[in-house]
């Protein structure tokens, strides 16, 4: 009997993009319901695994973040058996089903925004649902927690600081986060998953989404270390400015609060400190991220 | 000269030994397996006490219609982990999840087994039929809370025991409970008295936790589940679904065979489902059934530690239990007895006289330390569970082995050169040069009596 697993459970908080503007829904290479069914497979999956392994799933676009499960209004037990299904399973797959419908249905009310998805806010709802069990966990219990990201949105960096915040959120709480892309290579979350030892993946094939999920994000960061994983990507650590959210190269960095801007300004936009400048400014080059990372 | 053959047999304690989910299953016949995996719940509890590499590669292949080589899965593992990656294949094999197979070009290759393959994807996607006992049920009018489950699995559990520990309150005991304790060899009955009486494997088993006597209580009953008419196959499968059911919601009993209903009303008696009535068409599960051949046990669900020992030996355990102060009792010299609290103390006698009844240091150490009071910083002082160990040593000071002696010879120079020889070949065991004995041992005995006569008949020619 093998105790120092038996009080080990592995939380995993799925975060599902569901905005209708990524280019894999408008193109129409794959349906949201066919990667929500993909989904929820996986989460049982994880499930399956252990009987003291927890999931839990946020839907974000970009406006609204909505905690999809667990649903407190909702609690295991009261639904039959309707198949073969074991009754936990049926239980996340109804709960599921049902409240991502009632985000869509809201969101369709809406505008439709053209911005990015909301990581941010919804990496933050993660860490405080971890933060809130790692709390109520008993003593000498032992709980790995990780963030999965599923996405199809594109590159840009309207989300950029809050985003990189909680990031660094993460790293401290040892959480890992890893990104599974359905299309592009996202240089803002290749850095999340490089900050926190996450696994960031971009897809080749869309057709296969369920065989992916299952090979390279079922196994925990303490199993993959035994298998053999692909490797990793080179991360592009290039920031993105603070005035128009483009990538840069080079570029101007306040000295009060670190700001990054692609364009030299009297004024820091971020901080409003006003620079005396006597002599013309030369560009500066901005310090890449590695060096906060040691 | 004479040789005198005296054989006697070491009396190695045994331990009682609770076997594994696996290891049960394991020893089961390859079509009692593919039978079980038939349902879903059965390769939902297989595949959990899985190993972890093994579960990963049971996931990744549950979506792969083609036997995959064995190489391929090899190189899924990085090269340091050979020997888990062994572990995982030869349970995999021996549990008969996926058979070997082999792939054009003759490569040799593993196929998940089609029946627990479909049966897995069954538990995990839907679809199929639904399990036997969750047929539509109105709202159960008398609905019981979990705290009265539990009270009951506990209570129901208790009076095991308490018989068991022989304690006067022999009602509320059915009679197969009894058939099982006997037929486990926890109890057995002596000639001339009526009452069954405990046995060392009982003693043993009382210090086990829980689920693991309510696991090795249910093997052994299964183990007598056919004389009584029942399937085995069936019965197995309705236990691992009751391990797959909710704690405190109600299923019904509709639709389940005679022989089933049997066996429901079985589990009833050990209290691993609660039923009102006989014929109330529905039952609760308990955390006895739930809990059942897991490794370890679900931290929510253990009960709640009683113990002190302190570093005086003395063992201070809060509880109003009889049976509880009957298991203290089992090892300790017991002192002062309160209304919520017994002292005992540990001494020599009192463990010595645990370990002559068949309970071995370990299992007494495990007792204490298990149920501990959990703010305790140290739930056992070093010191206790050493001494324990040094008296459970002590009892150990003798070994026997089977062995010839040979006496009585008639000259130093015979008894020497016999014993030389003996040395010679390795098979001396004792030898005294005053008394003239030798000892050797049984192997051995065939070759020293050979050469004994050959010498004998030298010895007489000159």
């Amino acid at each position: 009997m093998n105790e120092d697993t038996d009080s080990e459970s592995s939380l995993l908080v799925v975060i599902f993009d569901t905005s209708l503007t990524q280019d894999v829904i408008i193109n129409e290479e794959i349906k949201l319901s066919e990667c929500l069914e993909i989904i929820i497979t996986f989460v049982n999956s994880h499930l399956m695994l252990k009987s003291n392994n927890k999931i839990a799933m946020i839907t974000c676009d970009s406006k609204n973040c909505q905690f999809i499960y667990p649903d407190s209004t909702n609690e295991p037990g009261q639904l039959r058996q309707t198949d073969g299904q074991y009754e936990l399973f049926t239980h996340v797959e109804k709960t599921i089903r049902k409240n991502v419908q009632q985000f869509l249905v809201k969101t369709l009310e809406g505008e439709i925004g053209h911005h990015d998805s909301l990581f941010g806010a919804a990496c933050s709802i993660a860490l405080c649902y971890i933060n809130r069990l790692e709390n109520e966990k008993s003593l000498g219990d032992k709980m790995n927690s990780r963030i999965l990201i599923i996405t199809g949105c594109g590159n840009s960096g309207d989300q950029y600081i809050p985003c990189m915040n909680t990031f660094f959120t993460a790293q401290k709480q040892n959480v890992t986060i890893d990104v599974c892309s359905l299309q592009n290579e996202i240089t803002l979350l290749q850095q999340a998953c490089d900050i926190t030892n996450g696994v960031f993946l971009k897809l080749p094939q869309l057709s296969s989404l369920l065989q992916y999920l299952l090979w390279v994000f079922l196994p925990d960061p303490t199993v993959r270390k035994k298998l053999v994983v692909p490797p990793p990507v080179s991360v592009d650590y290039r920031p993105f400015c603070f005035c128009h959210h483009e990538l840069i190269d080079i570029g101007f960095v306040c000295s009060v609060c670190l700001a990054i801007y692609c364009k030299l300004s009297p004024i820091c936009t971020t901080c409003e400190v006003v620079f005396k400048l006597k002599a013309p400014m030369k560009p500066i080059k901005v310090k890449k991220k590695k060096m906060i990372k040691s | 000269m004479a040789s005198t053959g005296k054989s006697v047999k070491a009396p190695k304690s045994k331990t009682l030994r609770c076997r594994t989910l696996h290891e049960y299953l394991k020893s089961l016949s390859p079509s009692v397996l593919d039978r079980l995996y038939n349902h879903p719940s059965t390769c939902l509890a297989v595949y959990r006490e899985l190993s972890e590499i093994a579960k990963h590669y049971v996931i990744r292949l549950l979506f792969v219609e083609q036997p995959v080589p064995q190489a391929v899965i090899a190189s899924w593992l990085s090269k340091t982990h050979a020997k888990e990656h062994k572990e995982a294949t030869d349970t995999l094999t021996e549990l008969r999840v996926w058979n070997e197979a082999s792939v054009p070009g003759g490569l040799s290759a593993w196929i998940l087994n089609p029946i627990f393959k479909r049966n897995a994807k069954v538990a995990l996607l839907g679809g199929g039929k639904p399990w036997s006992m969750s047929a539509k049920l109105e709202q159960d009018q008398k609905a019981r809370d979990l705290d009265f489950l539990n009270q009951y699995a506990l209570e129901r559990w208790e009076c095991i025991l308490r018989f068991m520990v022989g304690s006067q309150q022999t009602e509320g005991i059915s009679a197969d409970a009894v058939r099982t304790l006997l037929y486990a060899e926890l109890m057995k009955c002596n000639e001339g008295s009526e009452s069954p009486v405990i046995t060392k494997d009982g003693f043993q088993f009382l210090l086990l936790e829980t689920p693991a006597q309510v696991w090795y209580f249910i093997l052994k009953y299964l183990e007598t589940v056919e004389t009584k008419g029942l399937d085995l196959v069936e019965c197995l499968t309705f236990l691992f679904q009751l391990k797959f059911s909710t704690l405190g919601t109600d299923y019904s009993t509709e639709g389940m065979s005679e022989k089933l209903q049997i066996f429901l009303q079985h589990l009833r008696e050990f209290g691993l489902v609660y039923q009102r009535k006989r014929k109330a068409g529905r039952f609760y599960p308990t955390k006895l059934a739930l809990n059942m051949a897991t490794r370890g046990t679900l931290k929510q669900i253990r009960e709640p530690g009683f113990l002190i020992v302190e570093t005086n030996f003395r063992v201070y355990a809060y509880t109003d239990s009889n049976l509880k102060v009957a298991l203290i009792g089992l090892f300790t010299e017991l002192m002062y007895r309160f209304p919520n609290l017994t002292v005992g103390v540990l001494t020599r006698d009192s463990v010595r006289a645990a370990l002559r009844s068949g309970i071995t240091a370990a299992q007494i150490i495990g007792f204490l330390r298990l149920h501990a009071l959990p703010t305790l910083a140290t739930p056992l002082p070093p010191v206790v569970a050493d001494q324990i160990q040094l008296w459970e040593g002590e009892r150990e000071r003798l070994t026997t082995t089977e062995g010839v002696l040979y006496s009585q010879f008639v000259s130093q120079a015979d008894f020497e050169k016999l014993r030389d020889y003996a040395q010679d070949l390795g098979v001396l065991t004792w030898q005294n040069d005053k008394k003239r004995t030798v000892v050797v041992t049984k192997q051995g005995h065939s070759d020293i009596k050979k050469f004994w006569v050959h010498h004998q008949k030298g010895s007489q020619h000159s």
